[in-house]
């Protein structure tokens, strides 16, 4: 509130509303409904039980939720439609390609071995989902984030952190082009 | 010590019963925090595909939420006179 609006007479002090005030204006109140500010911001020790059921709660409900959604997409089955991977023909032996299967989401990775076979996977780690990149000095896919790596005729972890394979992505020759035709997790527990 | 005078008891019953009420406390927050931990481990099995794992994990979790409602509802202090129902023990 502006001072000029306040009354003659009022300090700048006295108008600015505050706990004081209220205690004033409720004063004739307080022996019939007695309330203390200080107390009321304690919390008991019922309370705090209390919140501490309601947090148990919370988790288990949060643990059950996760493991039935993860449940209810293993059991999910996916129909994969056959994409035809642009520039794969071309591929020089020892090198790789990027692409999408089987959504614009999912990034993968094709890999042509030095002996001419191809072979692709999903490009994310299966640590923490950095994309991995083919390592041409070694022939493996390496994780830059925390230097895993995994065979590239398998999709196998080599070494470092990542828990399980990466997803297989599944290839057929069709009239000398590459196509892919579905794509599966590399551990089999699960069909992305 | 004169005889007559009236010593105060040496363990006052509050005082035990706000132990064991602190005990009780106690053993929920650490519930809370085990719980804590089984969440973190069903998210990594989750987004690891590991399947296998999930239900121990969510059993676990449910125990101690059981555990968590015995300590709340039904954990009383072995020297408490009156029962939740009012009925005063003998």
């Amino acid at each position: 509130m502006k001072t000029s609006d306040a009354e003659p007479g009022i300090t700048n002090d006295r108008v600015r509303s505050d706990e004081r005030d209220v205690r004033e204006a409720t004063g004739p109140h307080q022996a019939d409904f007695p309330y203390e500010r200080d107390e009321e911001a304690q919390v008991t020790r019922r309370e705090f039980c209390n919140f501490l059921g309601l947090t148990s709660a919370a988790l288990f409900v949060g643990a059950g939720g996760f493991a039935g959604k993860a449940a209810l997409d293993a059991r999910r089955t996916e129909t994969f439609v056959p994409l035809k991977i642009e520039g794969a023909a071309q591929l020089l032996p020892g090198t790789s390609l990027n692409f999408r299967y089987p959504t614009e989401r999912d990034t993968a990775i094709l890999v042509r071995l030095v002996d001419g076979r191809y072979q692709a996977f999903g490009q994310k780690c299966t640590h923490l989902s950095c994309p991995v990149y083919f390592d041409q000095g070694h022939q493996r896919l390496e994780c830059p984030c925390h230097e895993g790596a995994f065979d590239a005729q398998t999709g196998d972890v080599l070494h470092g952190p990542p828990p399980r394979p990466l997803d297989v992505v599944h290839l057929e020759m069709r009239d000398g082009e590459v196509w892919a035709v579905g794509r599966f997790a590399g551990s089999e527990e699960r069909s992305i | 010590m004169a005889a007559g005078i009236n010593r105060p008891p040496r363990h006052l019953p509050g005082k035990g019963r706000t132990a064991v009420a602190q005990a009780r406390l106690v053993l929920l927050i650490m519930i809370n925090v085990a719980q804590l931990w089984i969440l973190a481990a069903a998210i990594e099995a989750a987004l690891a595909h590991h399947i296998a794992a999930l239900l121990p994990l969510v059993i676990a979790s449910g125990i101690c939420f059981i555990i968590t409602l015995t300590l709340i509802f039904w954990w009383r202090p072995a020297s408490r006179h009156y029962t939740s129902s009012g009925y005063l023990k003998r």
